[in-house]
């Protein structure tokens, strides 16, 4: 094979290779790190060895520039959310488009906090600036997650689709139900509670802490205190409930750590844009 | 242990069919072929699918007997175990096995479920989504508020309000409505008053803050130099300042001579700085390489370049204005006095005794005897004759019969032939003794005139103002227009050193004669200003070490940017505006100036 075709060959490896199985963190040799790190080298440079008078702030030209800069960065940015919705070819891949937004938007720490000379306030310029870093940690603590998190994920599921969860629960449910037959009109209520509660009843903060402290099935456990073989019966098939809802609600909490992030990046972006034009015409409107 | 087979089926008409039959074997066997145990005719299910066998434990344990997995408590597996005491169900296709203890046997019940039409949108509960609005609606309301309040709102009340007169007292409240969150950060010191009233400044949208609008308070602040020359006198913008100049004045801002180049606001409740000695040198240290006509010698440090000083004085008896001397010249000083500072600052000098012996001094004559510091403590009055040298250079020109003297005025020649006629019309003693006759009127008598010419009176003036007369103990003598004997005015400059300002006060530490070579000065034509060396003794650049000895000094120290301006401080009354000072004025010849330190 001639030395052309191989090096070909190999680039359409590599490529197949990259797309496949190469994270958007280290994407093409870590590439946009680099760009990143470039950008925030040379803003913190240009920062330290440009006499400002007098002084450093956003409207010295050095600042005017970090903060054109800063405002082009978070409007790309931005466009990631218009990127991932469009499937279209060519060599702008999503994988690229992520891995720069993850480091370009880090350099966004630098920029930002050089273009406001370090003067903070109780006024709009701040509220953008700390939209800002707040968007920049949600992102920063989404890129974790996803690292993190999806191992964790597939550990607690043991092999059960999330419809399998929601299945054993219902088997659990139909057996419960003959089962608790002949119990006590009070027994068959504390039942009836468990079986009529949703396995997702629970807001945000149950979710992410992964507490329930409204849950009729653990009621119900507690109450089931006699000794009757059927009541022994309905206990032991409280339990399985419980356990099975104890997976089902793990599933529920990685989950909510998972995207519990993207609630806030989303709305704080949309603010943080808000906030930017006021920024920006309000500092030209009292020049 | 035995199985009971229970099937439920439901028929068309909603009646629950219940069928029961035991099977003595302790194994089953269910499929949808016919010889199994428990049949299920459902494609979904294998030919032999499952066998449940009841272990002697009393458990029950389900083996799939193909490749394909039965869903066993909701869980798909190939194999497991069920507690018949607490029960468990095995799913095969749309059938569910119930496996339960009744008695000493162990109860399937078999009944088909609906497919749960459902399923797909209970997994929707597992996203986060479920519990929270929506990112959209959270984007909205969040943008939404921002826009309304941190830019409508203030925008919307500027455009319609009704502009209001700047207030330089700061007592009006802005109109504008949440535009305290537009500001960048508190106003300066002086400023704090208008922190309410962002418009009294900002007063168009879109407009970069006037000259215009800072003259309307700052009326008394002049220019450094007339802008067309400070234009010409700046160095050349970096490119980066270049091209935000030439956005910015293209977008209507005042250049970087305008007002707020320098003076930037809001920049915390700080004093405003004064200019360090970059912002000087800036232009000053190659000053005349752009500025080719300037008088102004270049500078940039006072320790390592700074021109030798040029007081002002006057070169010429009687001139109309004082001039500056010329660089490397020692001024001789016309100020029409006559004044040997050594004479007087001798302490064993005939001054000294003389002062001695008088009640008003006590000691020997010094600088402060004379000199005395202005309210400001800063500067000197004026001199006073009648003050400061007529203790010994009396003017006294006879008794009064009641007891005390008669005395010349002093500082117009008018009011001094005025006193000289009186004396010549006072009782002057007989030439000889002589008998007094009948009717003659005696001179102790009040009714005795001379009604003579008075001649006297013209030669008393004239020996007055003659070399030798009193006057010419201090004055010099000259001739008025028409000829008539005359004094040389005095004259003297408000300040020496007109550019630079010095605080007499902050340096009283100091002896008078450290810096001002009184002592062994002869004559009044010795300009007694120090000079640069003098000051240098202690005073170096601002990038100097300080020592016990060494002050550091910017050229604020003594340099103020706006004339007229005094001294900036960094503690202290902050107006450092002062009055422009009075135009140096020749005063009428006849009229005796008065000294002015």
């Amino acid at each position: 094979m001639n030395a052309p075709a191989s090096r070909s060959r190999f680039r359409e490896a590599e490529k197949r290779r990259d797309s496949d199985h190469v994270s958007f963190l280290r994407h093409k040799g870590f590439r946009w790190l680099w760009i990143a790190l470039l950008l925030s080298g040379a803003s913190a440079l240009g920062y330290a060895l440009i006499d400002q008078q007098p002084r450093p702030n956003g409207g010295t030209w050095y600042g005017y520039t970090l903060g054109t800069i800063g405002l082009g960065l978070i409007l790309w940015l931005t466009m990631l959310g218009v990127r991932k919705r469009r499937i279209n070819p060519g060599a702008w891949s999503l994988k690229a488009w992520t891995s720069a937004h993850v480091y370009l938007g880090l350099s966004l720490v630098v920029v930002g906090t050089l273009h406001t000379g370090f003067q903070i306030g109780w006024n709009v310029h701040t509220l953008a600036y700390v939209l800002m870093l707040l968007v920049i940690a949600t992102g920063i603590y989404g890129v974790v997650v996803y690292a993190v998190l999806p191992a964790r994920m597939s550990d607690n599921r043991r092999e059960m689709t999330r419809a399998q969860m929601l299945d054993a629960l219902t088997a659990l449910d139909r057996q419960l139900e003959s089962a608790a037959q002949p119990l006590a009109r009070d027994e068959a209520d504390l039942v009836l509670a468990a079986l009529k509660q949703s396995p997702f009843a629970g807001g945000l903060l149950a979710r992410l802490t992964g507490r329930y402290p409204g849950c009729a099935t653990a009621r119900a456990r507690k109450g089931m205190a006699g000794d009757s073989e059927a009541e022994q019966r309905v206990r032991a098939l409280l339990e399985k409930r419980l356990a099975q809802l104890g997976q089902l609600r793990e599933a529920l909490r990685i989950r909510a750590a998972l995207e519990v992030w993207l609630f806030l990046h989303v709305p704080l972006t949309m603010a943080l844009i808000a906030a930017l034009t006021a920024h920006v015409i309000s500092v030209f409107y009292y020049w | 242990m035995t199985f009971l087979i229970r099937t439920l089926d439901i028929t068309a008409s909603g009646r629950e069919i219940r069928r029961e039959r035991p099977s003595p074997a302790p194994t089953l066997t269910v499929g949808r072929a016919a010889e199994n145990d428990i049949h299920l005719a459902d494609l979904a299910v294998e030919q032999h699918h499952i066998l449940i066998d009841a272990l002697p434990d009393g458990m029950v344990s389900v083996t799939a007997l193909g490749t394909l997995g039965f869903g066993l408590d909701g869980a798909v597996v190939t194999e497991g175990t069920i507690d018949p005491r607490t029960g468990g169900e095995i799913a095969l296709g749309s059938a569910r096995l119930v496996v339960t203890r009744e008695g000493e046997q162990i109860a399937v019940t078999i009944r088909q479920v609906a497919e749960d039409e459902g399923k797909h949108d209970a997994l929707r509960g597992f996203a986060l989504a479920s519990v929270l609005p929506s990112k959209r609606a959270m984007s909205w309301a969040l943008a939404g508020a921002i826009l309304l309040m941190l830019l409508m709102v203030p925008v919307a009340s500027h455009l319609l309000r009704t502009p209001a007169k700047p207030d330089p007292t700061g007592k009006t409240p802005g109109v504008v409505l949440m535009d305290s969150a537009w500001t960048s950060g508190e106003l300066s010191l002086k400023h704090h008053s208008l922190e309410n009233n962002c418009e009294s400044c900002h007063v168009n949208a879109f407009e970069s803050v006037q000259d215009e609008t800072c003259l309307s308070c700052h009326k008394d602040t002049g220019d450094h130099a007339p802008m067309g020359r400070l234009a010409k006198g700046m160095p050349a913008l970096s490119a980066g300042d270049a091209i935000q100049w030439k956005i910015g004045e293209s977008l209507g801002k005042e250049g970087p001579l305008g007002c707020v180049s320098c003076h930037s606001e809001h920049e915390g409740p700080v004093r405003t700085a004064s200019g360090n000695e970059a912002f000087c040198s800036n232009c000053h240290d190659s000053l005349d390489t752009r500025l080719t006509d300037t008088q102004l010698a270049n500078a940039h440090d006072f320790g390592k370049a700074h021109p030798q000083f040029r007081p002002l004085y006057f070169a010429s008896f009687g001139a109309a204005k004082p001039v500056r001397a010329a660089p490397g010249t020692v001024p001789v000083e016309r100020s029409g006095l006559k004044f040997p500072h050594d004479v007087h600052m001798n302490a064993r000098g005939g001054a000294a005794r003389m002062a001695v012996s008088l009640k008003q001094y006590g000691k020997p004559l010094e600088c402060a005897d004379c000199h005395v510091l202005t309210a400001d403590r800063i500067s000197f009055k004026e001199v006073n004759m009648e003050q400061s040298c007529e203790a010994c250079h009396s003017l006294v020109s006879g008794r009064i019969a009641g007891g005390g003297f008669t005395k010349l005025r002093h500082g117009d020649l008018k009011h001094l032939a005025e006193d000289l006629a009186k004396i010549s019309t006072g009782p002057r003693p007989a030439l000889a003794p002589g008998r007094q006759r009948p009717g003659q009127l005696g001179s102790a008598s009040p009714y005795r005139a001379d009604f003579g010419r008075p001649v006297r009176a013209y030669i008393g003036i004239s020996n007055a103002l003659s070399t030798g007369g009193v006057c010419t103990e201090c004055h010099l003598p000259t001739t008025g227009p028409s000829g008539q004997a005359d004094l040389m005015p005095v004259n003297f400059p408000d300040r020496f050193l007109s550019s630079g300002y010095f605080n007499h006060e902050a340096h009283k530490k100091q002896e008078c004669t450290d810096c001002h070579a009184a002592t062994t000065s002869k004559a009044a034509s010795d300009l007694l200003m120090p000079d640069l060396k003098s000051c240098r003794t202690c005073h170096l650049g601002a990038s100097a070490v300080k020592t016990k000895k060494i002050v550091p000094s910017d050229c604020a120290m003594c340099h103020a940017y706006h004339v007229p301006s005094g001294q900036w401080q960094q503690k202290g009354p902050a107006p450092h505006y002062r009055p422009p000072p009075l135009p140096v004025a020749t005063p009428p010849p006849a009229k005796v100036a008065q000294m002015r330190k």
